[in-house]
């Protein structure tokens, strides 16, 4: 644990920021690269354009975007290494030694406040002097994102400064802004400025909806001037335009190689409970077990595999194992090393016991990919609530497919029980996907991301019906071939929806704004003023 | 500690050296940088200024870029000759590596060669010329260079940059005249309600700007942003007021209609003000020149309180301000035409406002510009509202009129055909309520053709008709110089561009270029100088039809390029010489008082720009350059007397103080700034504190108090019983029929359409059809042009030469509009065009490419290109595949107003380009 967690557990720490000040310049997003020494492309701070509306009744904002340093960040409890976390005055903070860049704080950030750079880059190709000098190489390959200019807070703490007040302590974004948009300080001191700006003056949070508590709060209006209204709902023109920063775009931090260890996680581990659980039960032979075990053991290891591919520093792989009290991404790999054994065990002596305890642990390690999946807030398509539901099912669904598989290749005669799960959990992992379907809207998924998914619907129902009349079929006249057929399809399904999720459905979270200034042009315009401002407001006096 | 941040602070030397940014003209802005090992590293705000300086103390993104600027792998790392004699952009020119030796021995040679010759030329023109970017910030970085043009004398600075089409320029011009506004400023602080005519402040105000209208924003100030497409001010306003391009006149002009006709002008407006301190109670004559007193040839005023009228300085009761009044006196017309008058009905000037103004009701301004004619009255009665009328507020212990409202205009609507108008109105508003000049209202920011330079308050010098004095070019029989004594002749052709060392660069500098083209008649040839500097500026990509203005440059015979990178102007240079850059070289500037564009301090006193890090490449500190070319080329002693007379900012030797250098001796470039210093500080410390050099390298700056009763003008003009002269300008009219006598008399008519501006009350023309028919005289159809093409600021890419730094590019991109030309959603579907889609633009006659950016807030009839791109040889920024209006405007006289300005707009063709292209940095 970092020393300074405890540090100033007084403190919250925190940044206000006045939408009808900023002027979107990006002298803040220039002053944290200098500050911080980001590499080409990586922005720390950034201040997004955005332009809602049909000409005339248009209007245009700047919003500033970066780490929120959320009073409940999603990053913290999935990260799995510890290589980040929170400190008592409020800071989320990162240890780039300890990081192994899986990516999963990057998609669990709501915010898209996270980058990985995986290789070093130069502005001109080749380093500068300058840039050879300031570069960071700990920051290759993990995450990283705004830390609030940690080292400023802390050399405050250090010398009795006051970050905020004090310039040369103050987080460079704030202290560089030209607009005095940015305040930083301590929102635990009633009497700071960040406190009472928020005390006297609307505020709002970004995707406040989802009770992260984000410690970066927006002023958006001016009394007697420009009113605050409620946002209006962007079109859905608006929610499909890719250049609308609001609109959540595709996480582009688990690709193919995670939707391999969802699919191939969920199959292995899908077989493995179903075969060991209808063997230890007598309802299918043990051979089917002792084919399954080494079968589902490979399927899991490959999904692994690809896993352990996409990490960004794959020598640190086993700091995986260091966050098991809240990371659902350790608690899979304790699962992995329960679950080997068993495994070898239900293959070289199957007895019920073993049977039974191999079937937990691979229904745990199922559930732990469920969970996984579903903390990534970050991703609307995988924090949905009925996604662990999916991921369990989905995965019993593709497992009894491939069991049906294997006592097909095993030249066993048709389990009815095998048959009977196949039929339910395929059923039910149909009945799931189309109330997800049906919730999307209801759960925040955006527009984006609901065209993808409905667009695999049609063929993902149809090879799911036609795979369950194939089973009903291949059981009814002992079809080899019609049972191979559904079997194969239920695996198909799985992959289809989960790459799909994964890698395509994964739009991220964008920023959903309750208030926006009220200024623009036509209906959007602040209203007139017919009677003036009758005496001088000294509020900011020159 | 956190990871991450153990790298750099374990670093064995760090200080953060003090410097100033004043990269574009709305500076200067200080700063520090950081130092590791010898590396300038970082850059922040100088926080040591966050109490002084009007901007906190901060300075903008642009600043940043200067470490990425300094260490820019593709500078011209030492002195280059050209070694192709072919020059173009068709040709390579050559470039070898030589010694700074040769490089300087080279150039002094031309030099001395010319001395020999005879500085002028056949038709009168200097030999030397030069020309610097950026109004007037190179000076800010070329050190003792000013002091070497001095010393070799005649040097001909009028060749344009963009000069003209690129700034303010009827603003620059009319609003010196009336009111000391070189630039014009609303006072920020303190007003509470703008209307800007498409002035995009939040990218073009600088720091200060930003900072100023923040803070003025979520005090209650309102802003009315009317202009066709939605800019980050627009963003930022209240309300955005789409307007049609080039119709900001007839928008102003219906405003002051409303105020004067369909509001009871008498209630609404600041009576006093007009009555006392404008010449709104002048009488006009038949021929439309003041009534004088027949005796004293003073205007005359009728007096309402004894029924008579009398000279503008006899003790007045209370002046008419309407109605019509038998009266006998005299005219003064062009060329000492004289009428007498004997009982003749005369009426007021502000009469003849509320007459001129009668047709441009809210209706007929809804016609030309897309407004509603209620929104329009709207807005004029919210103007009056917040106006403020009889309110006072204390300043400095000085009791003030407080009128909290003003009209801002941005560029192409301040300047070329149109330009008169809108300043004129906007001035004219502002006289209304009674808020030129006051707190709240509309000020000037500083002065560059009238004198003394440093004090704006301090030129408020009685003039003629109790006005303020105004240096005119002289366009009498007796006066007027025939023979240009440079080539864009504004002593000859614009007698407001007056005769500083700035008139060079605000007469009509796009005219040497256009005029080498084509020949007028009865006109001295256009030669080309022998020689020509260039400095911290790239005509071939910043004037109006920049690809014409690289051909010309061209066929210039030896052209000196002082060289950041390769770019599109030195690749036809004949000598490249690479100078210390930003924060590379030492320099000691002026700051505080009031600057353009909101610079309004409440000190002023000297900062320190000084080399940080050590120099890579094989380049000088220009005053180092300055002083080598000075003893080379035989101007030694004169270059040191200029420095000693205050070419380097101040004058070495007063009547107080004497650090003067020794005239015969080269000193170095330390030695220099440290007698600047010297001189500087006891300025500033009237003696008390002397500081060299090294005291401001450590410090940065040294400032002293600047009164904020300053800021204002009112109270110099009421102390001196003097007048604004507005609304009427007989002045200008009696200019203009002179000018006219004169050229006609020259037989030159090419000139006649820019005479037709010089009206008392300047009428309205329907200005958009001036480019419209501009499409027709270059021989195409207007309609197959049907879109209007413009331009807007980028703050992040503007002045800083900072197009190859990749770091900017990468911060801009977060800003709509720098990937491409902006191009409303409707029209880009109908022409079949998706975002990102690359297009070419074609102008009657230019073209440019570039990739859509789709867009709602803007007019379907217009597209909008941000800043000037369009390169094709400068590193990086070749690769960006960004278009440029300037490869689409025409460089013409037609499109050339009276003060010799043109405007950045133009009809353009949009289609998709189908042509291949490169990948795309």
């Amino acid at each position: 644990m970092n020393i300074l967690e405890s540090a100033n557990p007084a403190k919250r720490y925190g940044m206000v920021v006045d939408v009808n000040r900023c002027v979107g310049c990006q002298t803040c997003t220039i002053a944290c690269k200098h500050a911080n020494d980001t590499m080409p492309g990586v922005q720390w701070r950034s201040v997004i354009d955005i332009e809602q509306g049909s000409y005339p009744d248009v209007e245009r904002f700047f919003l500033v975007t970066g780490c929120q340093h959320c009073a409940e960040p999603p990053c913290v409890p999935v990260c799995p290494s510890g290589a980040t976390y929170q400190r008592d005055d409020g800071l989320v903070a990162m240890d780039y030694d300890l990081c192994i860049g899986c990516g999963y704080c990057a998609v669990a950030c709501p915010y898209d406040a996270r980058t990985l750079a995986h290789e070093m880059k130069f502005y001109y190709g080749e380093a500068t002097v300058q840039e050879r000098h300031v570069a960071h190489k700990e920051r290759v390959g993990v995450a990283q994102k705004c830390t609030f200019c940690i080292d400023r807070v802390d050399e405050a703490h250090a010398r009795g400064l006051t970050p905020g007040v004090d310039l040369d302590v103050t987080p460079a974004c704030a202290g560089s802004c030209i607009a005095q948009a940015i305040k930083f300080g301590d929102f635990a001191d009633p009497k700071s400025e960040v406190s009472q700006l928020v005390a006297e003056r609307d505020n709002f949070q970004v995707n406040d909806f989802l009770k992260t508590d984000p410690q970066i709060k927006y002023l958006y209006e001016v009394p007697d001037s420009i009113p605050g209204a409620a946002a209006i709902a962007p079109t859905d023109d608006e929610q499909r335009d890719p250049n609308n920063p609001l609109i959540g775009k595709l996480q582009p931090f688990w690709d193919y190689r995670a939707a391999m260890n969802f699919t191939m996680g969920g199959t292995g581990s899908g077989l493995l409970t179903v075969a060991a659980l209808l063997a230890a039960a007598g309802f299918v032979p043990q051979d089917m077990v002792i084919a399954a075990a080494p079968v589902g053991g490979i399927v899991i290891a490959i999904g692994l595999f690809f896993v352990f591919l996409e990490i960004g520093r794959k020598l640190r792989a086993l700091n995986v194992m260091l966050r098991p009290n809240t990371s659902w991404m350790t608690r899979e790999v304790y699962v992995v090393i329960v679950l080997y054994p068993l495994l070898a065990l239900v293959w070289w002596q199957p007895s019920t016991g073993a049977m039974f305890a191999m079937a937990i642990a691979a229904a745990s390690f199922l559930y732990c990919q469920a969970r996984i999946i579903h903390a990534a807030r970050g991703i609307p398509a995988w924090r949905a609530p009925l996604i662990p539901a999916l991921i369990c099912v989905s995965g019993l669904s593709e497992g009894s497919g491939l069991a049906l598989l294997i006592s097909g290749f095993l030249g066993l005669s048709i389990p009815p029980a095998l048959v009977a799960v196949a039929a339910v959990t395929s059923v039910g992992i149909l009945v799931l996907w189309l109330l997800y379907l049906a919730t999307a809207q209801r759960e925040r998924l955006g527009l984006l991301t609901r065209d993808v998914l409905k667009a695999i619907t049609p063929v993902y129902t149809g090879v799911m019906l036609l795979s369950l009349v194939a089973l009903g079929y291949g059981f009814a006249t002992a079809s080899a071939i019609a049972m191979a057929l559904a079997a194969a399809g239920f695996v198909a399904c799985g992959v289809l929806w989960k790459f799909t999720v994964i890698t395509r459905a994964s739009h991220q979270q964008g920023f959903v704004l309750p208030h926006m200034p009220q200024r623009g042009a036509g209906n959007r315009a602040a209203p007139h003023r017919p009677q003036g401002l009758p005496a001088y407001r000294n509020a900011n006096a020159a | 500690m956190a990871a991450g941040e153990k790298g750099y602070r374990a670093q064995s030397t760090r200080v953060k050296k003090p410097v100033y940014c004043y990269q574009c003209v709305a500076g200067p802005d200080l700063l520090r940088v950081e130092e590791e090992d010898g590396i300038a590293v970082r850059v922040e705000s100088n926080y040591a200024a966050n109490g002084t300086h009007p901007g906190g103390g901060r300075v903008c993104v642009k600043a940043y870029g200067l470490i990425q600027k300094t260490y820019n792998p593709n500078r011209v790392p030492q002195p280059m000759k050209r070694t192709n004699p072919l020059k173009g952009r068709e040709h390579d020119p050559g470039f070898v590596p030589i010694s700074w030796d040769e490089a300087l021995d080279i150039v002094a040679s031309k030099l001395r060669n010319i001395r020999e010759k005879g500085l002028l030329d056949e038709s009168g023109y200097p030999r030397i010329a030069a020309s610097f970017g950026g109004g007037g910030t190179p000076t800010q970085y070329m050190g003792t260079f000013p002091a070497f043009l001095a010393a070799l004398g005649k040097v001909d600075l009028g060749f344009g940059a963009g000069q003209g089409v690129k700034c303010y320029h009827s603003e620059h011009l009319y609003g010196e005249f009336w009111h000391r506004a070189f630039t014009v400023s609303a006072d920020i602080p303190y007003c509470n309600f703008v209307i800007s005519c498409g002035n995009n402040t939040e990218a073009s105000g600088g720091s200060v700007g930003v900072w100023r209208e923040a803070d003025a924003r979520v005090r209650g100030l309102r802003r009315i942003q009317v202009e066709p497409h939605m800019s980050v001010t627009g963003a930022l306003s209240g309300e955005w007021v789409p307007i049609r391009p080039k119709t900001d006149a007839a928008f102003l002009y219906a405003l002051i209609h409303h105020i004067l006709h369909n509001r009871d002008w008498s209630n609404v407006c600041d009576i006093p003000y007009l009555k006392q301190s404008t010449n709104s109670p002048y009488l006009v004559g038949p021929n439309g020149y003041f009534m004088r007193d027949a005796k004293s040839g003073e205007p005359l005023i009728w007096d309402l309180a004894d029924s008579r009228a009398k000279p503008f300085s006899a003790d007045i009761g209370d002046a008419a301000l309407s109605g019509d009044f038998v009266v006998s006196g005299i005219e003064q017309g062009p060329d000492d035409a004289v009428w007498r008058h004997d009982n003749v009905r005369v009426t007021t000037s502000f009469e003849k406002l509320r007459a001129h103004v009668a047709k441009f009701t809210p209706e007929w301004a809804q016609e030309q510009t897309d407004i509603g004619a209620d929104k329009i009255k709207a807005i004029a009665d919210e103007y009056l509202a917040h106006a403020c009328i009889g309110q006072t507020i204390e300043i400095e212990g000085q009791t003030l009129p407080f009128r909290p409202v003003a009209v801002m205009l941005g560029k192409s609507v301040n300047n070329g055909w149109g330009g008169y108008q809108t300043c004129w109105a906007r001035t004219v508003l502002a006289v209304l309520v009674g808020a030129l000049e006051v707190p709240g209202g509309v000020l000037g920011t500083a002065v560059k053709l009238v004198r003394p330079a440093k004090s704006r308050v301090g030129s408020v010098i009685p003039g003629p008709d109790g006005f303020m004095q105004f240096p005119f070019n002289e366009t009498t029989k007796t006066g007027w110089d025939p023979n240009p004594h440079i080539r864009n002749a504004y002593k000859t052709l614009v007698p407001i561009a007056a005769n500083s060392p700035w008139s060079p660069a605000l007469g009509p500098a796009h005219l040497p270029w256009l005029f080498q083209k084509e020949q007028p008649d009865h006109w001295p040839k256009a030669t080309m100088p022998d020689i020509w500097f260039c400095y911290r500026t790239n005509p071939a990509i910043s004037s109006w039809n920049a690809p014409q203005v690289a051909e010309r440059v061209a066929e210039f015979p030896f052209t000196v390029a002082f060289a950041y990178t390769l770019d599109e102007t030195n690749y036809m240079a004949d000598i490249l010489l690479p100078e210390a850059t930003d924060l590379e070289s030492l320099q000691l500037i002026r700051i505080g008082s009031t600057k353009f564009l909101q610079q309004f301090w409440k000190h002023e006193g000297w900062a320190v720009r000084q080399p940080v890090g050590e120099t890579r490449i094989d380049c000088k500190d220009m005053t180092e350059i300055a002083t080598e070319l000075a003893a080379r080329s035989g101007v030694l002693r004169e270059y040191n007397q200029s420095i000693n007379r205050g070419a380097a900012g101040i004058s070495l030797v007063s009547n107080t103080y004497n650090y003067g250098l020794a005239e015969d001796e080269k000193h170095d470039v330390n030695t220099i700034w440290d007698r600047v210093a010297q001189a500087a500080s006891h300025e500033t410390s009237d003696g008390e504190e002397i500081h060299g050099i090294d005291w401001f390298k450590e410090k940065g700056f040294m400032l002293k108090p600047y009164p904020q009763l300053d800021w204002y003008l009112y109270p110099a003009i009421k102390k001196q019983g003097l007048r604004f002269e507005l609304p009427y300008q007989e002045r200008i009219m009696r200019h203009g029929a002179q000018l006219g006598n004169r050229l006609h008399e020259a037989g030159i008519n090419w000139w006649n359409r820019q005479l037709e501006e010089y009206e008392p009350m300047p009428g309205y023309l329907s200005f958009p059809d001036i480019w419209i028919d501009h499409i027709k005289e270059v021989g195409q159809k207007p309609e197959d042009f049907p879109l209007w093409a413009l331009t807007t600021r980028s703050m992040q890419y503007s002045w800083g030469a900072n197009v190859g730094l990749p770091l900017i590019r990468e911060v801009a991109s977060n800003v709509r509009g720098h990937k491409g030309v902006m191009v409303h959603k409707d029209t880009a579907k109908k022409l079949g065009i998706a975002d990102g889609d690359p297009i070419v633009l074609r102008s009657p006659t230019g073209i440019s490419r570039g990739y859509a950016v789709v867009r709602a807030g803007m007019r379907p009839d217009t597209v909008v290109i941000i800043g000037q791109f369009d390169h094709w040889i400068t590193p990086l920024a070749k690769d960006f595949q960004m278009p440029s209006l300037n490869s689409l405007t025409a460089l013409s006289l037609s499109l050339t107003d009276a003060t010799g300005s043109g405007s950045d707009i133009t009809r353009v063709r949009l289609e998709k380009d189908t042509e291949p292209r490169r990948a795309r940095a």
